[in-house]
C-alpha cells in the first residue's frame, strides 16, 4: 500500500511541475522513476507514456473548445511524428539503456534551452506555396477586446522534419516532447506562440498514443506501475493546470531550469556509467 | 485563408470534446476500480510484483484481448487495470478517427490521406509491438 502511494505522490507532483513549467509530465516522471523508485528504464518509459496521453488527452480538449489548435497543420505533422514514434517505440526495445539515458540527457538540455529562450510571436500574414495548397492558414481568436489576425504558415518540409525527431524521442523515452514540437512550429513555420503550444497538446497525445500502442503489445507495459502513474501524472497536471494562473511562472523559470540541468546531469552520469 | 466550416465547429468543438471527456472519465475510473481492488484484495501481490519488477527488470504482461476481458469480469484487478491503460489509449486514436471521418463528409482528398496515413501508423505500431 505503501508502495502505490508513493508511487502516485511521485507521479503527482512530476504532473504538478510539468503542468507548472509548460513541458508536460514525462520529462519528470521518467526520472523520478529511476532515480526514487529505482524501476528499469525501458518500464518508466512505457509508464509515463500512457501518462502523456492521459494528460494530453485532458488538456487539449479546452484548447480544441476554444479555437486555437489548428488541426490541418496537427494532421500534416503527425503524419511525421507518427512515423517517428512508431520508429522509437520499436526501437526502444532494441536500444541499449545507456543510449536511452544519453539522449534523455540531451533532451533535457534542449527544454531548458527552450524554457530560457522563448520568445514572442513571429506571425507570417501569409502562407508560402506549399502550405497555401495545404491551406494551413488560420486565425487567432479575438481575445479581451482584440480582432480576429490571420496568420500564414511557411516551411512545412523543414517543421516535418523536426517533428520526425520529436517523435523518435517521444517513442525511445517516453515524453511528449513538446519542447521541441513548440520550438518547430513556432520558430520553423511561425505559427503563432498560442496556436503553436495547442496544436503541439492536441499532437502529443496521438505521438505518446502510438508509442503507447508499440509498448502494449509488447506487453512493456507493467500494469502495477504504469496505472498509479497515469492517475498520479493526471491528478497533478490537473492541480497544476488549476494553480497556473494565480502563479508568476517566469519566477519559478530559474528553478525549472535548474531542475532540468540536474536531471540532465544526472542522466548523463546513468550513461556514462552504464557504458 | 481557410474558414473553419460548420460542421468542423460542430464536431470539433462539441462532439469531439463530449466523447473523448467520456472515454477518459471511463478509463481512469476503470484504472481507479482496478488500483483500489488491487489494494483491497491481493496488497502482497502488487508489492511482490513492485519487487520482481526492480530485481528482474521486466515483467511481461502480454496477454490477448480476450483473455484480458474473462479476466476482467471475474474481478482480477490487474487484467482491469490493463483494460483501463488500453482504453485511455483509445482517446487519441479516437481523435485522429474522428478527423478521419470530418475530411471524408467535407471530401477533402488530401486531408483524408493525411489522417488515414495517422491511423495505419498507429495499426502498425501495434503490430510492429506484437512481433518486435
Amino acid at each position: 500500500m505503501f508502495i502505490m502511494l508513493g508511487l502516485l505522490a511521485l507521479a503527482a507532483g512530476s504532473g504538478f511541475i510539468g503542468a507548472l513549467s509548460g513541458l508536460g509530465g514525462g520529462v519528470f516522471i521518467v526520472p523520478a522513476l529511476l532515480i526514487f523508485a529505482h524501476i528499469p528504464m525501458g518500464t518508466a518509459v512505457g509508464a509515463s507514456m500512457i501518462s502523456v496521453v492521459a494528460t494530453s488527452a485532458g488538456a487539449s480538449v479546452a484548447f480544441v473548445r476554444d479555437g486555437w489548435t489548428n488541426l490541418r497543420v496537427a494532421m500534416v505533422l503527425e503524419c511525421a511524428t507518427v512515423t517517428g514514434a512508431v520508429t522509437g517505440a520499436y526501437l526502444a526495445g532494441i536500444v541499449p539503456t545507456w543510449v536511452l539515458e544519453l539522449l534523455f540527457a540531451l533532451m533535457m538540455l534542449q527544454s531548458a534551452y527552450f524554457t530560457v529562450t522563448k520568445v514572442g510571436d513571429s506571425i507570417m500574414p501569409h502562407s508560402d506555396a506549399l502550405a497555401e495548397r495545404l491551406k494551413l492558414g488560420g486565425r487567432i481568436p479575438a481575445e479581451s477586446g482584440q480582432q480576429e489576425i490571420d496568420y500564414g504558415v511557411v516551411n512545412v518540409p523543414g517543421g516535418a522534419v523536426l517533428m520526425v525527431v520529436a517523435g523518435l524521442m517521444s517513442g525511445l523515452l517516453g515524453i511528449g516532447s513538446g519542447a521541441l514540437k513548440v520550438m518547430a512550429m513556432d520558430y520553423v513555420m511561425h505559427l503563432p506562440l498560442k496556436v503553436s503550444s495547442a496544436t503541439s497538446n492536441f499532437m502529443i497525445g496521438v505521438t505518446a498514443g502510438a508509442g503507447a500502442l508499440v509498448f502494449l503489445a509488447r506487453g512493456d507495459v507493467a500494469t502495477v506501475i504504469a496505472a498509479p502513474v497515469a492517475l498520479g501524472v493526471t491528478a497533478g497536471a490537473l492541480a497544476g493546470s488549476r494553480l497556473l494562473p494565480h502563479v508568476n511562472v517566469q519566477s519559478l523559470r530559474t528553478m525549472f531550469v535548474a531542475i532540468l540541468l540536474l536531471i540532465a546531469v544526472e542522466m548523463g552520469w546513468r550513461a556514462l556509467s552504464g557504458f | 485563408m481557410k474558414d473553419v466550416t460548420a460542421d468542423e465547429e460542430r464536431i470539433l468543438r462539441v462532439w469531439t470534446p463530449v466523447i473523448l471527456r467520456t472515454i477518459l472519465v471511463g478509463a481512469i475510473a476503470i484504472l481507479l476500480l482496478g488500483l483500489l481492488s488491487m489494494a483491497w484484495q491481493s496488497p502482497g501481490y502488487y508489492v511482490a510484483r513492485f519487487h520482481r519488477l526492480q530485481n528482474t527488470g521486466h515483467l511481461q504482461n502480454r496477454e490477448s484481448l480476450a483473455l484480458l476481458v474473462s479476466s476482467s469480469l471475474k474481478g482480477e484487478p490487474r487484467p482491469i487495470m490493463t483494460l483501463g491503460l488500453m482504453l485511455l489509449t483509445l482517446v487519441p486514436l479516437a481523435r485522429v478517427a474522428f478527423c478521419f471521418l470530418l475530411f471524408l463528409k467535407e471530401r477533402d482528398g488530401i486531408y483524408v490521406a493525411f489522417t488515414a496515413y495517422v491511423l495505419i501508423g498507429l495499426v502498425v505500431g501495434v503490430i510492429l509491438g506484437r512481433v518486435g
